[in-house]
């Protein structure tokens, strides 16, 4: 029993980062119809900001994670002025392969700047260990999930009470409405991106204590992250956190008890499934954010 | 076709035919190495062609095509190695595997619309690549699998670079002419009505399904050929060669060439594998000038190079007949 | 401003041109021709960190050498080549090695799929190659007499290792559990392993295999928790090794650690520096530690102003111990360094005392170099034995 809780915890652990990641990603679906391949670059790159900031610069944590957070900000601002403005009115095909493109050079351009060389940073909270009732879990991973709940309760409050929200989630369920009652659709459109970017920064601050930071580290997660847009219905942000979680317990069960080595594949198997018979999703098509 | 033409045609295919003997003269000492290149080239140049069916003809963004790719490869080579089988029937077997695990995928994954399709073959490639990574009993996993035969035909063996050579050139020709054929004509203007307006199609009685079907199948067929002639060639096959690498130079090749034409596929591929190695930049430098490269050409110049020929032509003769 | 696609496409050929033109560098030699040496390894792909360690050992080789006047007035002249750990790119590597930059020999593949690529071309092409790293126990059958003259072997692999390792570790064990990276090295390994405790007695409950750049190993910490072996033998590396000790520990697990890979080493150390004492009691059959050679670590770190090395020892032992006095024997005797001089030098020469033991290929071309066992004690390292390796 306490094997099958641990599995359980650690299935939240990795629920929660599929969850901030996907989350962005279903935001830049719901709000500009926009597929990011690129997206597991900006967890890459946030960790990095954050190894950065605290190893480097040695800030204490919380410091360090907003800096992460800011910098993710910042970066999918420019991220959008700069690749996305050109590809927002083409077909999806280009949005896709110019995203790819990014995720590319990115990667690589991380190889040549940080070297391939794992990063580990280590905190405090990551080494020490609380017992409950047999099952022990490093304090990190409880803050991760009670920062993701947080971040996801801080999203939901701006998408109905925050102007800027509210008018993402008006731009998902109707774009051409938005822009005849005058909301400034760019605007929206740069704040989604630097948001999706902050959450995917805030996700890598919280998460890299626990695992490690390399180039490549964002690829495996686009893809998961993508599969749990995919489930949870895509564009519909709620559908894909759950989706998320669903996919990391998924994930952990089946890797401790029926083949760690295939764990990786449930993540795809699920989508695929999905895909095939209930392909708008578990639930159902959904309008907006 | 005029006199002009078929001359200008011979003449290429008589130069292509003696490339062997025009390096050793050309560039005496490295002859080898360029052959080899030269192989990379014509098997990547067939495989971005059958992709080329399905991305560019029907529409259809597949990321499936590594897969099919290493299904073919791998049929070929468990039996050719295990079973013993003669080359022509490993061949035959990389490319029916191959093209029966694309007609039984297809049907599904057509059903979806077009994101969920691209995110669907793209699960099917990297369920693809686990499995090979990890059923080692089976496929050798990561330890690989080794001692894979040279080809041989009867009495006819494949064991010299000349020759690798030209068995990639009657791939990659045997591949254009299938193209051509499938792209032209009825057939090639059903598949341009289904990428350009589905519904339209639909309601011209053009089924959709049918047609994309029919060149998610054969680009995958082929795709497994070119499997099974890559590892006959390089004699060794791990699940490394089925990776995300694979779909993005098939992405660049065809994209940096000219998405739907056999011209500009065939350049972006020799482009894609002949260039870098006339360049000798850094690997990883490579890497990044190919994300950028891309970026740009989908941005800006979505037709590729042959956008770019096609232009150049068009304004040098105004009163253009056509390319 | 808008950046027209053809500006674009001439600033990306015009750093292509930059890029290449500085991997171009011809040094000028004043006695005898250069011997040019290529050393290959993944430089791009999952694998590039092993390209980075094995350049930059190559570099600092060659700093080495030449600053003493090179090889009997020789100097070395490197290139290198990129096989993104996949065989076909290996055949391109080698070929451009070959063909385009001329070496004299080659140091490579480090990656199992990448050797078995290249043993076919370096005998087309009669080139000398010294494999520095690649594990696969096939390639012993395939070297040497039994079919590739041209192919030597430095590193032994786990089935040379096992038999002697599984008896150590039977001295104080019954009951083991295998964790194994999903690669050549830790799949070679892992059957090696399991051959090896049945002939010591040993019981191997479990063998689990984790893909590298996976970071999360609660999973399976909690299916070897509940197979409950004594102890564990890990084949990984120290980058995934670090964040597998944490997890391990924060499972409380306490089994008796065995090694195979790098996790007695300074890199491992550096990485969790914050808790030294995380896998204390770990030993680990090994062919290299810093204890061997520590000017050497110390030139590293100082050259590439790194915290730690990694990769980088295995090329450099090949270098070192076997090309190095090939090249020397091959001028001794005959006056040339060329492919086939240097390869009929590999085949004669015995170098006793090396730190790494005697270098000596057998005729499969393989070398014995020492297994050493080495502790993580107190946060250092400490070498316990050194047992030579039995042909």
């Amino acid at each position: 029993m306490a094997d099958l809780v641990e599995q359980l915890v650690h299935g939240l652990t990795l629920g929660s980062l599929y969850a901030m990641v996907a989350t962005g990603l279903a935001l830049m679906f719901g709000v500009v119809r926009l597929i990011n391949f690129a997206h597991g670059e900006f967890y890459m790159l946030g960790g990095y900001a954050f190894w950065y900031g605290y190893r480097e610069l040695g800030l204490p944590y919380p410091l360090a994670a907003l800096a992460a957070v800011g910098a993710m900000g910042v970066f999918g601002l420019v991220y959008e002025r700069s690749v996305i403005r050109s590809i927002l009115t083409r077909t999806w095909h280009v949005q896709l392969i110019a995203t790819l493109a990014t995720s590319i050079t990115l990667t690589n351009l991380a190889i040549l700047v940080f070297g391939t060389q794992p990063k580990e940073v280590p905190t405090p909270l990551s080494s020490a260990v609380v017992d409950v009732g047999g099952v022990r879990l490093a304090w990190q991973r409880v803050v991760v999930l009670l920062a993701a709940v947080a971040i996801f309760a801080g999203l939901e409050w701006f998408v109905t009470r925050a102007r800027l929200g509210k008018a993402m989630r008006a731009m998902s369920q109707n774009r051409e409405a938005c822009a005849v009652v005058g909301v400034d659709v760019q605007q929206v459109a740069l704040a989604t991106f630097g948001i999706s970017a902050a959450l995917a920064g805030a996700a890598a601050a919280l998460v890299s204590p626990l695992f490690n930071i390399f180039p490549d580290v964002g690829s495996l997660l686009t893809l998961k992250a993508f599969a749990a847009v995919i489930v949870g219905g895509f564009g519909f942000v709620k559908g894909a956190i759950a989706a998320a979680f669903l996919i990391g317990v998924a994930e952990s069960l089946a890797a401790g008890y029926v083949s760690y080595a295939y764990k990786d594949a449930i993540a795809f198997m699920v989508m695929v499934v999905v895909l095939l018979v209930r392909p708008q999703g578990l639930f159902g098509r959904r309008i907006g954010i | 076709m005029t006199g002009v033409r078929a001359a200008g045609w011979a003449g290429a295919a008589v130069l292509l035919v003696a490339l062997p003997w025009l390096v050793a003269v050309a560039l005496p000492g490295q002859e080898r190495y360029v052959l080899h290149v030269a192989v990379f080239t014509t098997l990547y140049a067939a495989l971005a062609l059958s992709y080329d069916l399905v991305v560019g003809h029907v529409g259809s963004l597949s990321l499936a095509h590594p897969a099919f790719f290493g299904i073919g490869a791998y049929a070929a080579a468990l039996l050719a190695t295990g079973a013993a089988w003669p080359f022509p029937a490993a061949l035959l077997a990389g490319v029916a595997a191959a093209g029966v695990v694309a007609l039984v995928l297809g049907v599904p994954l057509f059903r979806l619309t077009e994101h969920s399709f691209a995110m669907g073959t793209l699960g099917f490639a990297l369920v693809t690549q686990i499995v090979a990574t990890n059923w080692v009993d089976f496929t050798g996993g990561p330890l690989c699998v080794t001692g894979i035969p040279k080809p041989a035909l009867g009495a006819l063996r494949i064991t010299t670079l000349p020759g690798f050579y030209w068995m990639g050139l009657v791939a990659v020709v045997a591949v254009g002419l299938l193209y051509q054929r499938l792209t032209t004509f009825r057939l090639g203007r059903a598949f341009h009505a289904v990428r350009d307006n589905e519904t339209l199609a639909s309601a011209a009685s053009i089924d959709p399904l049918r047609y994309r079907m029919l060149a998610f199948v054969i680009g995958g067929a082929v795709a497994g050929g070119i499997g099974a002639l890559y590892v006959s060639y390089v004699g060794v096959l791990c699940p490394g060669e089925l990776g995300v690498s694979l779909t993005v130079a098939l992405l660049v090749m065809v994209f940096l060439g000219g998405v739907g034409s056999l011209r500009g596929v065939i350049v972006g591929a020799v482009a894609f594998t002949a260039l870098p190695e006339v360049l000798r930049m850094a690997p990883t430098w490579r890497m990044v000038i190919y994300g950028l490269l891309l970026l740009v050409i989908v941005v800006r110049a979505p037709e590729g190079i042959e956008g770019l020929l096609r232009r150049g032509g068009a304004r040098r003769r105004p009163a253009s007949t056509g390319a | 401003m808008t950046v027209t696609w053809r500006t674009a496409i001439a600033i990306g050929v015009g750093l292509t041109l930059a890029a290449g033109a500085g991997g171009v560098a011809r040094a000028q030699t004043p006695s005898g021709p250069p011997i040019r040496v290529g050393f290959s390894s993944a430089m791009t792909g999952p694998s590039a960190i092993t390209g980075e360690g094995v350049k930059w050992a190559a570099q600092m080789l060659a700093d080495e050498y030449n600053g003493r006047g090179g090889i009997m007035g020789r100097k070395i002249e490197l290139s290198f080549g990129d096989n993104a750990g996949t065989p076909g790119e290996a055949v391109s590597a080698v070929r451009k090695l070959v063909d385009v930059d001329r070496v004299d020999v080659i140091i490579g593949q480090t990656h199992s799929g990448a050797c078995l690529g290249a043993l076919p071309v370096v005998k087309e092409l009669q080139v000398p190659m010294v494999i520095e790293a690649c594990s696969h126990p096939k390639i012993r059958e395939m070297i040497g007499k039994n079919g590739n003259e041209w192919a030597f072997r430095v590193n032994p692999d786990d089935v040379m290792l096992a038999n002697q390792f599984a008896r150590y570790m039977a001295q104080s064990t019954k009951t083991v559990s295998i964790f194994a990276q999903n690669d050549d090295f830790g799949r070679g390994a892992a059957t090696a392993y399991d051959a090896a405790f049945k002939k010591v007695g040993i019981k191997l409950v479990s063998t689990e295999f984790f893909d590298r750049g996976q970071a999360d190993y609660r999973p399976v910490l909690t299916r070897v928790k509940r197979a409950n072996p004594e102890a564990v033998l890990l084949i990984m590396l120290a980058s995934e090794g670090s964040v597998f000790m944490r997890q391990f520990r924060e499972l409380g697990l306490t089994q008796k650690l065995y090694a195979r890979g790098s996790m007695a080493t300074a890199e491992f150390l550096y990485q969790v520096k914050d808790t030294p004492s995380i896998a204390d009691g770990l030993v680990e059959a090994t062919y290299w530690t810093p204890a061997l050679d520590p000017a050497w670590e110390k030139q590293w770190l100082d050259r590439w102003k790194v915290p730690v090395r990694i990769h980088g020892s295995l090329a450099a032992i090949a270098f070192r111990y076997a090309v190095a006095p090939a090249i020397e024997q091959a001028i001794r005797k005959t006056g040339r360094a060329d492919r086939r001089t240097i390869r009929d030098a590999l085949e004669e020469i015995d170098v006793p005392n090396t730190p790494v033991g005697r270098i000596r290929f057998d005729d499969t071309h393989q070398a014995f170099i020492n297994m050493l066992l080495v502790e993580i004690s107190g946060g250092q390292l400490k070498v316990l034995e050194r047992i030579p390796i039995l042909p």
